[in-house]
């Protein structure tokens, strides 16, 4: 429970803006028109500016004009939209995801304008600028959402690690002066004589860029001090109850410094953050995340405040209020995504994952007291957003790594756990130096990347997207063709399946499909890099990184250490999968690729007795030598696959298996696969847990199993296991636990979450959801509230084996 | 005619503020829903026509 009456207040009335299948739980739940209004109206009035001084305009008429508001008993104040319970609009990006909000019955009340700005913003939109370098069945084929996820300039989908550091260290009118700074000297190096063009021509650009960077910077001063402003109303015209006012007043204080100071407390410190969040993750553009190393960003401020006590003074209890607070923020942050995306997070706003734990740069314990209020928090307010995830080493403090069980044993579903050095490594390829390597954290649920000042991934079209790698299984089966979900030809012709003689045809098949699909969607993403540097700059993302400031040049545009990486999703379906055949086809002949293909096309219906022969094949989780050694051959498969392909960053994509909501929205768009699974059912959840329920061999044996992939050829690979609740929460729980992640590390495997959640609970909250509002499960890559899922979701978790230890309770 | 100026709810904006224009302030109201309270302010110019605001509350004479 919430530690204070206020936060207990907070959330028995939190907006939260859950979706279940697509659609917002709480019918209340509405788009806003503001931001849409107002960036449309600036761009009207900046034709024929360079573009990112109309994007740098368009955010400061927003933030110039947009309705803020501060709600009772907040300690952080700030939103993205004009009501509590509204979510924004980006009509500048796509077309489809405008007109889709504004049709549903969630869209604006002033439905009129909405459909203007719609219609006067489809030409300039990303989506139409990135059609047109795709053939019609290209688009198709794309739009599908079955092979590849849908590109990213129609659908929006967006994530950034924005460098709070600076902002919290500098505070924005230091970065203002290094900005001016900047142009100050591109000016005396125009003027020099004699004129050099090829020397001195690409300073015209980066001093747009910086003018563009000054821009925003002011106006996010002005509209934060709009709050202050607020907040001082509010107290001497409003507010009646002293200590209220007072606490108004220490926010109108706040306020009126942050984020244009540097953060001097916990309080200063909170709030600059949220501020600058909310203008990079919902203002500015949208993108998904909460990517930031909380602990150690705090953490100076936690010292000032809690330890010394010498600004801001609070006592650790207050701490652990103000986060609780901040979770609350979190839970009622809304976006406005496209349909899929919306489809793949049921039961949760939106992916919002913070980092602690790991290792500072010298090598020491990142654990600290902040991560522990953090922690604490997340035990104490039982809601699925943010998520977090523990950066294990060896030798993280104790006191610490007995709060992550105590999160895990709650059922909250997170931390979700990575690999310290297997991480660590990653970033040092990458370029990092073995200092800057250190500071990493999650940019959204599983890809690592650095956070701090510089060099952080500011776009998804950098790294991230979806590849379904069961799907271009399955139609590899039928020499490309689609026949299960979009009757098109969806890939490549790679051959009548029914007359592959060997093993290794199928195989080539299947990677063939793979290789087109790979390179289709990482061409979409580039693609839609480029066009987000002619017309989607974020200047304020980029003002508040060195290197970007440095350089003059724009984040979409500036790659300072690359980060490319792109989901693998449904593996198992089809490592399974081939697993059967080649037993059952080609190595015991007991069946032709006819017969299978036959059964196949029939759902499995009247082909029972085969279909169990194939559901009992060896099966990836039970360290089973057969089976592994073909499914980490896949694995192995798919990451040369990827090394075929060169990203605009100009390295190859490392796969990073995971699936968030995928494996059930895209699952069912695949047919009936060889490893006994019925069309339309769920697929596999993660980047490698094994099918569900098919891992019968108990949790050591699924760790042996992972253990045989590569994890360093990997970005990441999801791993969900259902832990007994019952050992879980006995007084083994602990100790049983740490063993088990005493083995993983060991094993040099990069990641596990879990779910603590008994079968038999699970049921009754599908039976009696109003008594179960805070039973939280994890679906793969966040957590979600349970009984907003749908019961097909619901009961992909309840399939889930719950994995038993050798332990007498 | 009923100007914004001449509301309750209307706040100059201070000469010192970043965003201060001549005649320009804070339209404040309290707000309430199922869920609870808020306020918003929205930058509003005095001069504004007020005769069809649902918010509008004459200001009391000093």
């Amino acid at each position: 429970m919430p530690i204070t009456e206020r936060t207990k207040r907070l959330k028995a009335r939190c907006r939260w803006k859950h979706t279940s299948a697509g659609e917002f739980v709480d019918e209340s739940i509405h788009a806003g028109i503001e931001r849409a209004r107002y960036i449309t109206e600036s761009h009207k009035q900046t034709v024929g500016e360079p573009n990112v001084l109309r994007r740098a305009k368009g955010l400061a008429n927003i933030l110039n004009k947009m309705t803020i508001l501060i709600q009772e008993d907040e300690l952080i104040v700030g939103d993205h939209v004009e009501r509590p319970n509204f979510v924004p609009l980006y009509p500048e990006i796509s077309y489809f995801v405008t007109l889709d909000f504004i049709k549903s019955p969630y869209g604006p009340a002033e439905k009129e304008e909405a459909m203007e700005i719609c219609k006067y913003w489809e030409p300039y939109t990303l989506q139409r600028k990135g059609e047109s370098y795709f053939t019609p069945e290209e688009l198709e084929r794309a739009y599908n959402f079955c092979t590849i996820e849908a590109p990213a300039f129609v659908t929006g989908f967006n994530s950034v690690v924005p460098p709070y550091e600076s902002v919290l260290e500098d505070g924005l009118l230091k970065r203002i002066d290094m900005i001016q700074a900047k142009i100050d000297e591109a000016f005396a190096e125009l003027q020099k004589d004699p004129w050099n063009a090829p020397e001195r021509l690409s300073l015209i650009d980066k001093i747009d860029n910086w003018r563009a960077m000054i821009i925003v910077n002011k106006a996010v001063i002005a509209w934060a001090r709009r709050h202050g402003r607020l907040a001082r109303i509010i107290a001497e015209n409003f507010e009646a109850e002293p200590a209220r006012k007072k606490e108004l007043m220490e926010i109108s204080d706040i306020c009126q410094r942050m984020p244009a100071e540097p953060a001097k407390g916990l309080r200063d410190g909170m709030q600059s953050k949220w501020f600058t969040y909310l203008v990079c993750h919902g203002l500015e553009r949208y993108a998904s995340g909460y990517a930031q190393k909380e602990d150690k960003l705090l953490y100076p401020y936690y010292k000032v405040s809690v330890d010394e006590k010498s600004f801001q003074p609070m006592t650790r209890e207050e701490a652990q209020e103000l986060v609780e607070c901040e979770r609350f923020k979190v839970s009622e942050h809304g976006s406005c995504k496209d349909r899929g995306h919306r489809e793949a997070f049921p039961g949760s706003n939106d992916l919002f994952i913070l980092t602690v734990g790991g290792k500072n740069r010298d090598g020491s314990d990142g654990c600290n007291d902040m991560t522990d209020v953090i922690l604490d928090a997340a035990v104490s307010t039982m809601t699925p957003e943010p998520s977090i995830v523990f950066r294990w080493h060896p030798k993280g403090r104790m006191e610490t790594k007995a709060r992550v069980f105590e999160c895990v044993k709650a059922g909250l579903g997170f931390p979700s756990i990575k690999h310290e050095d297997v991480n660590y490594a990653q970033m040092l390829k990458w370029g990092a130096t073995p200092e800057q390597a250190r500071d990493w954290c999650l940019v959204l649920c599983m890809s690592p990347g650095l956070c701090g000042r510089r060099a952080t991934q500011k776009v998804r079209t950098e790294g991230g997207g979806s590849h379904f790698t069961g799907k271009c299984f399955e139609i590899a089966l039928y020499d490309g063709f689609d026949a299960s979900f979009s009757n098109i030809q969806q890939g490549p012709h790679t051959g009548n399946a029914e007359e592959f003689e060997t093993f290794e045809q199928l195989w080539e098949a299947v990677r063939k499909q793979n290789e087109y699909a790979i390179s289709m969607t990482i061409r979409n993403k580039d693609v839609t890099r480029i066009l987000e540097q002619r017309y989607l700059q974020i200047p304020f993302v980029s003002s508040i990184d060195d290197g970007c400031v440095e350089v003059g040049k724009d984040a979409t545009e500036y790659v300072e250490i690359p980060n490319p990486w792109h989901n693998i999703i449904l593996n198992i379906i089809a490592g399974d999968s081939l697993v059967a055949i080649k037993k059952l086809i080609f190595d015991e002949k007991k069946y032709t690729m006819k017969e299978l293909l036959t059964a196949l096309k029939a759902n499995w219906q009247g082909y029972e007795d085969m279909r169990q022969e194939f559901w009992n094949a060896p099966k990836w989780g039970n360290d089973d030598d057969y089976a592994d050694e073909i499914i980490t051959k896949y694995y192995d498969m798919l990451a040369d696959v990827y090394n075929r392909v060169t990203t605009y960053s100009g390295a190859s994509p490392m796969p990073l298996g995971e699936s968030v909501g995928h494996y059930f929205g895209v699952g069912a768009k695949v047919g009936a696969t060889p490893n006994g699974r019925l069309h339309g059912e769920a697929a596999d959840d993660g980047g490698c847990s094994p099918y569900m329920g098919c891992d019968q061999k108990g949790p050591t044996a699924v760790l042996m199993s992972v253990s045989k992939i590569n994890s360093r050829r990997f970005k990441g690979m999801l791993l969900n296991q259902r832990l007994s609740a019952d050992l879980m929460r006995s007084e083994k729980g602990l100790d049983t636990w740490l063993d088990y992640m005493d083995t993983w590390y060991d094993l040099d495997i990069d990641h596990v979450q879990f779910n603590v959640a008994s079968t038999k609970e699970l049921k009754a909250a599908q039976a009696e959801p109003e008594k179960y509002p805070d039973l939280i499960v994890r679906i793969a890559g966040f957590s979600a509230r349970f009984v907003n899922l749908s019961t097909f979701v619901q009961d992909t978790i309840i399939a889930r084996t719950e994995q038993q230890f050798a332990v007498n309770l | 005619m009923t100007t914004c100026e001449k509301c309750r709810s209307f706040y100059p904006i201070p000469k010192d503020a970043d965003d201060y224009a001549e005649g320009k302030g804070d339209c404040v109201c309290e707000n309430k829903d199922a869920k609870g309270k808020w306020w918003d302010s929205k930058p509003v110019m005095g001069e504004m026509a007020a005769d069809n605001c649902s918010c509008f509350t004459k200001k009391l004479a000093n």
